[in-house]
């Protein structure tokens, strides 16, 4: 190598050393993605879309507003169901008071209501209710405090149930699981998961395109007349197109 | 033997780069532009304002058994700002619904008027609003939403667009030129032409264990590849 030529084989050793250096994560970046192309979408779940019901509020009686602790100042104020009972939703500094629009009582989020909230998003028996004081991995897109409640199905899924609001988180099982592993190899993120956008993925990104770029140049190099001969022999000319489908 | 081996091995290699070889240069060109652009930039967070958080006066406000009342159906009553008002937003079977917070009396819906000053409002940029529209079909870009919504266009090189609720002025969403190059990236790396969305789509399934069988391969070449350094040419 006494001049430096932009010859087949210099791209060859740009593609060799690529690949030695960064050629693993090439490897698993092609098998999360296999896998994750190949575990149904729909048992992965958790993407988009609320599952919760909505009921109609029953017309009636309410607590007067009057009637709602004024200590802080409100921030916001939601009227919905809990259930089968309307519930005020009180956002303040503080964080998030619920009460029983009816009574105008203050409600406690406990285990009891945790365990209902989660039975009305899965029929199976419960296996345990556990208190998280903030977020585990499966529940990072959410804030706060929160019960986990585990059921004893096949996907052993787990459903999460806001320990302010009593509202239905998520739903995560074992198809999850299994993604979100492959999830974290494919984004690089080992600790949260969560992005990819930070400075490890994006260097080994843009090595991996010097491998894929010089590979995909090396393949018009790499392929000769004869490499096509049998197909010639079966049918009258043909062009041959790289197709990527 | 081995060296059969590896001659079957660099045959094989090199006949699936044949097959994959465009995509895999897509995927990794797509890649790096997702990991290159950050998601919050690609989410247009820089193009909305947040809104101050001013506390409500409780006790100048209708009751919400009355907004109740009058939004048959309504499963969430939410108090929230319309223009700087308080107003109760009911969410019914119809689509949600503006009340006038004080006197509980339904809002007439946002006219084009209404819908610019609105926009003006949330957007953070400088430039001019270049076109608004109320939209009865799903542009390609708010193919997961559903119509109608009034599209609002700004100038700028990024053609930010904000879309509002004809029925409480809400921003449902916002997209930009980067979030649209994002979204032809993601269609080409999931490759799912149509609806862009389907990740199980047999083609990718083929293509992705293809394309790791090719890399699988690719790294039991490079045992090969390095201890004899003078190799002829291919």
């Amino acid at each position: 190598m006494k001049k430096f030529r932009l010859t087949p084989l210099f791209f060859r050793r740009v593609h060799k050393w690529v690949a030695l250096i960064l050629g693993l994560q090439f490897l698993l970046w092609a098998l999360s993605g296999s896998v994750m192309a190949l575990l149904d979408k729909d048992k992965v779940g958790g993407h988009g879309g609320g599952m919760s019901h909505a009921h109609p509020l029953p017309a009636g009686d309410y607590a007067m507003l009057a009637k709602l602790p004024n200590g802080e100042p409100v921030h916001g104020l939601v009227l919905r169901d809990l259930g089968a009972r309307p519930v005020f939703e009180i956002h303040s500094p503080k964080g998030v008071e619920l009460i029983d629009a009816t009574s105008g009582e203050h409600i406690r989020v406990d285990q009891d209501m945790a365990r209902e909230i989660a039975s009305m998003m899965n029929e199976a028996p419960i296996r345990s209710v556990s208190v998280l004081s903030k977020p585990n991995l499966e529940a990072r897109d959410f804030k706060g405090a929160m019960w986990r409640v585990d059921f004893a199905d096949d996907e052993n899924s787990s459903a999460y149930v806001s320990l302010d609001t009593a509202r239905f988180l998520v739903m995560r099982g074992d198809t999850w699981r299994t993604w979100d592993f492959f999830w974290m190899l494919h984004n690089m993120d080992y600790v949260n998961r969560k992005s990819f956008n930070h400075p490890l993925i994006i260097f080994v990104a843009f090595g991996a395109l010097w491998l894929s770029g010089t590979g995909f140049y090396l393949l018009f190099k790499s392929f000769s007349r004869a490499d096509f001969r049998w197909l010639r022999r079966r049918r009258k000319p043909v062009v041959v197109t790289r197709s990527a489908g | 033997m081995a060296i059969r081996w590896s001659l079957l091995v660099r045959r094989t290699h090199k006949w699936l780069a044949l097959a994959v070889g465009v995509q895999a240069l897509l995927w990794t060109l797509t890649g790096m532009y997702m990991v290159a652009v950050h998601i919050d930039i690609i989410h247009g967070d820089n193009l909305v304002r947040a809104l101050a958080e001013k506390p409500f006066d409780l006790s100048r406000l209708a009751e919400p058994s009355q907004v109740v009342a009058a939004a048959p159906g309504a499963s969430e009553v939410r108090l929230q700002r319309y223009f700087g008002a308080p107003v109760w937003r009911a969410e019914t079977p119809g689509g949600p619904y503006l009340f006038d917070a004080a006197t509980a009396r339904p809002l007439p819906k946002p006219n084009e008027a209404h819908i610019r000053a609105l926009a003006r409002q949330i957007y953070t940029g400088g430039g001019q609003i270049a076109s608004v529209r109320l939209l009865t079909e799903a542009p390609q870009e708010m193919q997961s939403r559903k119509p109608p919504y009034w599209q609002v266009e700004f100038e700028g090189w990024n053609r930010p667009t904000l879309y509002l609720s004809p029925a409480t002025g809400e921003l449902i969403s916002r997209r930009h030129a980067l979030w649209r190059v994002f979204d032809f990236a993601w269609m080409l790396h999931i490759m799912d032409y149509d609806e862009r969305t389907d990740v199980n789509n047999p083609l990718l399934r083929i293509a992705t264990w293809s394309t790791f069988a090719m890399a699988a391969m690719g790294a039991w070449l490079l045992i090969w590849s390095f201890p004899r350094r003078k190799r002829k040419k291919a």
